[in-house]
C-alpha cells in the first residue's frame, strides 16, 4: 500500500531533516515509527499528508502504486490517507458538524458514493461518538474549540472512523493522554484495524503499542531508519532508551 | 471633471426640480434652497480631507447622476431575494421612490406612524422638522447636504413614547436607473420606551448612485436594533449616512452587512446626548474583484456614563480596497465612558489593500477606552488540516471567511432569524467565490 523509497526532505529553506528513509506497509499492517525528539517523526508525518513547509529534495513515496508526493493534500486524503495531527488545530466559527460532514462527502465522492443525508450522517456519527466516549456537544462547537487536550486528540480519532481512510498516519496521538483517554483512542484504532487498512502509528514511547500491538516497529533516528524489527523492539526500546540508535543529530 | 463642473448638474438639477417641491411648505423649500447652497459651496468630499483620505470617489466624480424620474418596472419577484421573513411590516422604495403596490405595512400599533416621507411630509410635516434637522457639529458633509436639497422620498417610523414592536419592519431600497440618483431620506423616531427593529436592505442592478441619509433619534430608555444589508448591484454606488442622537439610558444597535457596489461608504455618526445611554456598533464588509468599500464611524460622547462597543470586520479579495474609519470622542464632562472599538480585517489577496484607521480624542479622565485593529491573511494551519481532511481548498478558504465573517454576525443577540438572514446573504456572496 505504501512504499517510501530513499526518501530525503528539509524544511523549506532550511536543513535536511529526513536523510533516505525507506519504508513499506502492506494492506493490514500496523507499524510503529519511534524515535528520539529530533529524529524526524514529524517531518516524515508531514512530508506523507502533503503539509506546507516541506520540501522534498529526493526519494519516492508510492501510495498504491501512485505517487503520492505529487498529490495536493486534499486529493491524498481524499484518496484515503489520513493524518492524526500532533496538535489538532482550533478552527473558530467552522461548526465541527459541518466540517466533517464536509469532509465526509468529499471522501465519499471520490469514492463514488452519495452523499450522507442528515439522518445517516447523524446515525454514522452517534455510533463513532459512543466508541470514543465523545458528547454529542462538542460537535455543536467549532473545530476543536474549547475542546481539552484530550478530547482533541479522541476528535482526532472519531474523525478516522468516520473517515475510513485506508492509510492512517497518526502523529503522537498518544502525547499528553491520561490513561482513560489513552485507553479510548487505543480502543478506537483497534476498531479501525482490519484487512484492507493500513496504520502507521508515529510515537516517542511504548504505553500506545501495549494497546494497540504493532506488526513492526522501527527505529527512525537522524532521519533515517536504523532499525526494523517485530513488536518486541518496541519493549526493548522502553528498557534500553534511543542511546543505542545515536541521537537525532 | 473639475470641481465646478462636478457639481453643476446637481445644481441645475435642483432648479429644473420644482415639481417636487411646489407642494411643499415655505420652510422646507428654504431648507432646500441652503442645503443646495451649501453643497455647492462644499463641492464633492476630496481626498485631502482626513476623513476622505482613503476613500476613491472617482467612479462618483467622472459623469453625473442626475436624479432618477419616474419608475422602473418591478415586479415581486425582483425583491424576493432580500425579503426577511420575520418582517411585519415593509416599505418598498425603487429608484428612491416609494411604491405602494410593492409594500406591506400590516396592521399597526396605536402610536406608531409608518409611511414614506412624501406622505409624511403632507401628513405629519413636524416629523420632517426633525428628519432634517441641522446637526453638522460633526464637520463639512456635502452628501448629506444634497441630499437635503434633493431628495425625492424615503420612509419615515416614528414611535410614540412606550410603544413596542416586536417584529421587524423591513425597508427594501431597489435601484435600478442606470446612471441616476437617488436621494432617500429615513427617519426613525422612538419616543421614550418604545422598542423596534429595521431592516434596511438595498440593492439593484445597473450603474446607479444611492445617497440615503437615515436620520435617527432613540429617546430615553428607548431601544433600536438598525440593520443594514448592503447589496447593491456590482455597477453601483452607494453612499449611506446614519446619524443617530440617544437620550439618556436608550440603546442603540446597528449592524451593516456590505456586500454590494462597486463603490460603497456607510458613515455612522452617534452621539450620546443623555446619561446611561449604549451603543453596539457591528458590522462585516465583503470585497471582491475592485470593489471599494468604507465604513466610517464617528461617535461622540457627549454625556456622562454611555457605554461604546464597536467591532467590525473586513475581508478584501482579489483587487478590493478596504476601509475602516473608526473616531471615538470623549467630551470633557463625559465621565465614567466604556468604550472599545476593533477592526479585524482579512486580506486575501496580494493586491488587495485594506486601510483601517482607529482614533480616540479622550478628554475625560475618568474613562475606560480602548482600541485594537489587526490584518491579517487566512490561518494557514487552519487551511491544512481543513484540506487534510479532503476538503479542496476552495472550499476551505470559503468555510474560514464564512467562520470569520460569522463570528461578528454572532454579536446580534437574542434573534436567531435575524442572524440567519443575515448568514444566508454572506453564504450567497461566498458562492461567488474566495479566490
Amino acid at each position: 500500500m505504501l512504499e517510501i523509497k530513499n526518501l530525503h526532505a528539509r524544511i523549506s529553506e532550511g536543513r535536511e531533516i529526513l536523510k533516505g528513509v525507506d519504508l513499506v506497509v502492506k494492506a493490514g499492517e500496523v507499524h510503529a515509527i519511534m524515535g528520539p525528539n529530533g529524529s524526524g517523526k514529524s517531518t516524515l508525518a508531514g512530508v506523507l499528508s502533503g503539509k506546507p513547509g516541506y520540501d522534498v529534495t529526493d526519494g519516492q513515496v508510492l501510495f498504491h502504486g501512485r505517487d503520492l508526493l505529487t498529490m495536493a493534500a486534499d486529493e491524498r486524503a481524499r484518496e484515503g490517507v489520513f493524518l492524526a495531527f500532533q496538535y489538532p488545530v482550533e478552527i473558530p466559527g467552522v461548526n465541527n458538524m459541518y466540517f466533517l460532514r464536509a469532509a465526509l462527502n468529499a471522501v465519499r465522492k471520490q469514492r463514488g458514493e452519495s452523499d450522507m443525508d442528515a439522518g445517516q450522517f447523524l446515525k454514522a456519527v452517534r455510533a463513532k461518538l459512543k466508541l470514543l466516549e465523545i458528547g454529542e456537544d462538542l460537535l455543536q462547537r467549532g473545530v476543536n474549540v474549547g475542546f481539552s487536550g484530550g478530547e482533541k486528540k479522541r476528535n482526532e480519532i472519531f474523525q478516522m472512523a468516520m473517515l475510513e481512510p485506508k492509510l492512517a498516519i497518526l502523529d503522537e496521538t498518544d502525547s499528553g493522554l491520561d490513561i482513560d483517554a489513552l485507553q479510548m483512542v487505543s480502543r478506537g484504532i483497534n476498531a479501525l484495524r482490519g484487512p484492507e487498512r493500513a496504520i502507521v502509528m508515529i510515537t516517542h514511547y511504548q504505553r500506545l503499542l501495549e494497546h494497540v500491538v504493532p506488526d513492526r516497529v522501527h527505529v527512525l533516528s537522524g532521519g533515517r531508519i536504523v532499525k526494523s524489527d517485530g513488536k518486541e523492539l518496541a519493549l526493548e526500546l522502553e528498557q534500553t532508551g534511543y542511546g543505542a540508535y545515536g541521537d537525532a543529530a | 471633471m473639475s470641481a465646478i463642473a462636478e457639481i453643476q448638474p446637481y445644481v441645475e438639477a435642483f432648479k429644473a426640480q420644482p415639481h417636487t417641491h411646489t407642494a411643499e411648505p415655505g420652510w422646507l423649500k428654504q431648507r432646500r434652497e441652503s442645503a443646495m447652497q451649501r453643497f455647492a459651496e462644499l463641492g464633492f468630499p476630496t481626498r485631502k480631507q482626513e476623513a476622505w483620505r482613503f476613500t476613491d470617489l472617482q467612479p462618483l466624480q467622472r459623469a453625473p447622476f442626475p436624479p432618477a424620474v419616474g419608475k422602473s418596472k418591478v415586479a415581486a419577484a425582483d425583491i424576493a431575494p432580500w425579503l426577511y421573513p420575520n418582517a411585519a411590516h415593509r416599505i418598498v422604495l425603487v429608484d428612491g421612490a416609494f411604491v405602494p403596490e410593492l409594500s406591506a405595512i400590516g396592521k399597526l400599533p396605536e402610536g406608531v406612524w409608518l409611511a414614506s416621507t412624501t406622505q409624511t411630509l403632507r401628513d405629519r410635516p413636524d416629523f420632517m422638522n426633525t428628519a432634517l434637522r441641522e446637526t453638522d457639529a460633526l464637520g463639512a458633509q456635502p452628501f448629506i447636504a444634497l441630499n437635503a436639497a434633493l431628495f425625492a422620498d424615503g420612509f419615515v417610523l416614528a414611535f410614540e413614547p412606550n410603544v413596542v414592536l416586536d417584529r421587524a419592519v423591513e425597508v427594501i431600497h431597489l435601484g435600478r436607473a442606470a446612471g441616476r440618483s437617488a436621494q432617500l431620506r429615513n427617519l426613525i423616531l422612538l419616543g421614550a420606551g418604545s422598542r423596534a427593529t429595521v431592516i434596511e436592505t438595498f440593492a439593484g442592478e445597473g450603474g446607479y448612485w444611492i445617497n440615503a441619509v437615515d436620520v435617527i433619534t432613540v429617546s430615553a430608555g428607548a431601544a433600536l436594533r438598525h440593520v443594514k444589508l448592503q447589496d447593491e448591484g456590482a455597477a453601483a454606488i452607494h453612499i449611506g449616512h446614519n446619524r443617530i442622537e440617544l437620550d439618556r439610558d436608550a440603546r442603540y444597535e446597528n449592524f451593516i452587512l456590505s456586500l454590494g457596489g462597486k463603490l460603497a461608504r456607510t458613515d455612522v455618526q452617534l452621539k450620546f446626548d443623555g446619561e446611561g445611554a449604549a451603543c453596539g456598533l457591528f458590522g462585516a464588509t465583503l470585497l471582491r474583484g475592485e470593489q471599494e468599500g468604507t465604513i466610517a464611524t464617528v461617535v461622540d460622547h457627549a454625556a456622562p456614563r454611555c457605554i461604546t462597543r464597536e467591532y467590525y470586520k473586513s475581508v478584501a479579495a482579489d483587487r478590493a480596497h478596504g476601509v475602516f474609519l473608526g473616531t471615538i470622542g470623549v467630551r470633557p464632562h463625559a465621565q465614567k465612558t466604556d468604550a472599545n472599538q476593533l477592526s479585524k480585517n482579512l486580506l486575501l489577496g496580494a493586491r488587495a489593500a485594506i486601510d483601517t484607521k482607529p482614533e480616540l480624542e479622550i478628554l475625560a479622565d475618568d474613562v475606560k477606552c480602548s482600541h485594537g485593529a489587526t490584518v491579517g491573511d487566512l490561518d494557514e494551519t487552519a487551511l491544512f488540516y481543513l484540506e487534510s481532511r479532503g476538503i479542496p481548498p476552495a472550499e476551505a478558504r470559503r468555510m474560514l471567511v464564512e467562520a470569520f465573517a460569522a463570528e461578528v454576525i454572532e454579536r446580534i443577540e437574542d434573534d436567531t432569524a435575524l442572524r440567519a438572514h443575515l448568514g444566508r446573504h454572506v453564504t450567497r456572496w461566498l458562492a461567488g467565490g474566495v479566490a
